[in-house]
């Protein structure tokens, strides 16, 4: 909310600026996302649980609000529900998945207590970790933390995540702050 | 009714058409115009400061439409604006990418800004390097045009003194991001400029125009028209003369003829209603885009012009050039990561530029002929493309983005193609448009010129990130494919033989005295600069020209 504000206040110094009050107002209107009333429209209950967990799992909870928060699962339901060229990949992968579990585990993912979920992702996630014999997991995992990602960072929840300066306008061409370090030798950082 | 003859007709409103719509509508002849789509409305139809999660598909644009897209530039804010309904075919061989933007004001809607001046190393280059042959006018014969029109526009930069890239009038730079003066550090080492580019976007406001708010959303449509587009800059004008009828929505087909073989109109089809129209004028100005010009052109054909009006020296459609266009490097500056987030994204991607500076003390430096341009860019864009490929998952990798944020950096290469025999755009014989119309047909092939200039851009970008303290990740696998820059040019070509070129010095076809050109299908080759502040320029010049004829009687006003 800090940053529509910003955006009206700084437009509110341009003359002739009156068509901002309008442009500015549509900025807040992120539809409500109800994640707990949600019906899937191409996965099954039992997939779009996994599609939420593994979402979660990419980009999860933690200091700041995360994929869940976000409606991450959501998305990719609306994504692949709309590009027939998803479907096969996504079911397919999942199917993998399951199957994977079950081999290793005897149960679905979903199933799954969170650490051992966990163990079973590594492989997949980690190029360090990754397992000969489950390429097809990989492939599938690349997949889904993709359209995680876009799904996140496109979301208004995302932009906060990354403080993202598209939000804001400004009145003059913003410049670097490091008169004294141009060759930005000692900065100091501040995210860890 | 009784049958109205106009002046002038044009065909197309973009940057040509817009240019010479206002110069002629000015010297008060009156001006028929015609545009293929609709007129925009930027609160509707531009993006209008609409966040990605406002849109149904996030700004991607829904999937089921992705076929039949033509290219990158369509998306989910301005999908109303390009064409997606005429095709166009490749000869087997050739890969060929084609965005037309149908709205009034064509691409100069979604522009990518960058205005350098071509200068006499590009007009005689043939001279300096032996390959193909000189522009048929000087830079001394030019400068005072470009002058005139980045009065017009408004172009931010800064004096350079470059060999290729002569001085204009400029409107403060944007001034540069922390990854502006790490990777110009890096330059520096290795004796390679790095420069505010030639950027037609306001700093200050302009010739009653408002200086740019920096959203960084300009290649979606500027909402307060603060960087040129001929709906902001010169239809207004135009208009205000009350000599501009615009007709929208209007196909043109061919160019009609009278029994000498003149332009007498031409035959358009509504988009909307699918009826054939004639419209009558004493000259035609035929500035519909490089590739389409010449496609109307090609299809006028009549008892006079068998081949295609004005195409009595073959060469209509031939010697077509392109704009390589490729990531020649990415990678990180490891100086910005962990730095909170930059508006680094204000100038969409014109902020910066590698001038060319090959083959400049002698034409035969290198083992190509001529040279290209570097655009770099990176920092904190909207959305973070690099994430996905980074490593791992969970709050590690959340983190790991965050910090990245700021610190992505690559290196776009925009290099010329050499005018070829094997390059060009014919009609194909046997696939019509769903209005009648023959497509175009693209013969298209990378030279190995322009190949050698690809291959020595991903070594040299590679050390400028290395020798700036970056860390380099990789480059393009292979240049985008051909179309990408949308800087076609040369299907038209300007020359003083008529048995050799389409048109003459001015513009004004050699068989055809009433029929001009005032797109970049006139100029020889597209050079290492951008194509847009050039057509303004020579359209600028043409039109002129044209409006001189007529005070001569050489064209009778109607």
């Amino acid at each position: 909310m800090l940053q529509v504000l910003g955006t009206a206040a700084i437009a509110a110094q341009f003359p002739g600026f009156s068509k901002w009050g309008f442009a500015c107002g549509h900025i807040g209107k992120a539809l409500q996302i109800k994640p707990a009333q949600y019906q899937p429209q191409f996965f099954t209950a039992a997939e779009y649980t996994a599609v939420e967990r593994l979402s979660e799992i990419i980009i999860p909870t933690d200091a700041t609000p995360g994929a869940k928060e976000a409606g991450v699962a959501e998305f990719i339901d609306f994504m692949v529900a709309s590009d027939p060229g998803l479907q096969y990949p996504f079911r397919t992968g999942l199917t993998w998945l399951n199957a994977h579990a079950e081999r290793v585990h005897g149960k679905r993912f979903i199933d799954l207590p969170a650490e051992q979920q966990l163990s079973l992702l590594e492989p997949l996630g980690f190029k360090d970790k990754a397992q000969p014999g489950e390429e097809y997991g990989r492939k599938f995992f690349s997949l889904i933390k993709e359209w995680t990602v876009i799904g996140f960072y496109t979301s208004e929840i995302g932009f906060k995540e990354l403080d993202n300066p598209a939000l804001k306008l400004y009145a003059e061409s913003p410049e670097c702050p490091h008169k004294n370090d141009r060759e930005h030798q000692h900065l100091t950082p501040v995210i860890s | 009714m009784a049958k109205q003859t106009y002046d002038v007709i044009v065909i197309g409103t973009g940057a040509g058409g817009g240019m010479a719509i206002k110069t002629l509508c000015e010297a008060g002849l009156k001006v028929c115009a015609l545009n293929a789509g609709q007129r925009l409305n930027p609160e509707k139809d531009f993006r209008y400061h609409r966040m990605p999660w406002e849109m149904k598909f996030r700004g991607l644009d829904d999937p089921k439409y992705r076929d039949e897209s033509f290219g990158y530039m369509d998306n989910e804010y301005t999908k109303e604006a390009w064409d997606h309904e005429i095709p166009f075919t490749v000869a087997p061989g050739t890969k060929w990418m084609w965005p037309r933007c149908k709205a009034v004001g064509g691409k100069t809607n979604f522009w990518g800004r960058s205005s350098a001046r071509f200068s006499d190393i590009d007009f005689r280059a043939a001279s300096l390097d032996g390959y193909d042959v000189d522009w048929p006018v000087t830079y001394a014969e030019i400068d005072p045009f470009y002058t005139r029109v980045e009065k017009m526009i408004g172009v931010a930069s800064t004096v350079q003194n470059r060999p290729s890239n002569p001085d204009g009038t400029y409107l403060p730079p944007f001034k540069f991001r922390c990854l502006d003066f790490i990777l110009e550090s890096g330059c520096n080492k290795l004796g390679i400029p790095y420069l505010p580019d030639r950027c037609a976007q306001l700093t200050q406001p302009h010739e009653g125009h408002p200086a740019c708010h920096f959203c960084g959303e300009c290649t979606t449509g500027c909402d307060v028209g603060a960087f040129f587009s001929t709906p902001y800059f010169l239809l207004p004008k135009a208009e205000a003369t009350k000599n501009l009828e615009l007709r929208t929505n209007a196909l043109a087909k061919d160019i009609l003829v009278d029994e000498n073989g003149q332009a007498t109109g031409v035959a358009y089809i509504d988009r909307n209603t699918r009826q054939e129209f004639e419209v009558y004028g004493r000259a035609v100005v035929v500035a519909a885009s490089c590739i389409e010009s010449s496609r109307i052109m090609l299809n006028s054909k009549s008892r006079h012009w068998p081949d295609g009006i004005a195409n009595s020296s073959g060469q209509l459609g031939r010697n077509l050039c392109d704009h390589l266009y490729g990531e020649s490097a990415h990678g990180y500056l490891p100086q910005l990561i962990g730095q909170p987030s930059f508006p680094d994204h204000v100038g969409d991607s014109t902020i910066a530029w590698m001038p060319r500076w090959q083959n400049l003390k002698d034409p035969h430096e290198e083992d190509f002929i001529r040279g290209y341009a570097i655009y770099p860019d990176g920092g904190c864009e909207e959305f973070p493309g690099f994430a996905t490929d980074l490593d791992g998952f969970g709050s590690s990798f959340k983190r790991e983005v965050k910090r990245r944020y700021p610190a992505p950096v690559s290196f776009g290469i925009q290099a010329p193609t050499l005018r070829s025999d094997k390059n060009y755009m014919d009609l194909d014989p046997k696939v019509k448009d769903p209005f009648g119309i023959p497509v175009a047909r693209m013969h298209f092939e990378w030279d190995e010129n322009t190949l050698k200039m690809w291959e020595h851009s991903k070594k040299v970008c590679a050390e400028v990130l290395r020798a700036a303290g970056g860390e380099l990740e990789g480059s393009g696998d292979a240049p985008e494919i051909p179309g990408w820059s949308l800087h076609e040019t040369g299907t038209c070509r300007m020359g003083n033989d008529p048995k050799k070129f389409v048109t003459n010095r001015f513009g004004q076809t050699h068989d055809v005295a009433n029929l001009y050109v005032c797109d970049a299908s006139v100029f020889l080759n597209c050079t290492d600069k951008t194509t847009t502040i050039s057509i303004l320029a020579f359209s600028l010049r043409t039109s002129e020209h044209l409006i001189e004829n007529f005070r001569r009687g050489n064209h009778k006003t109607a």
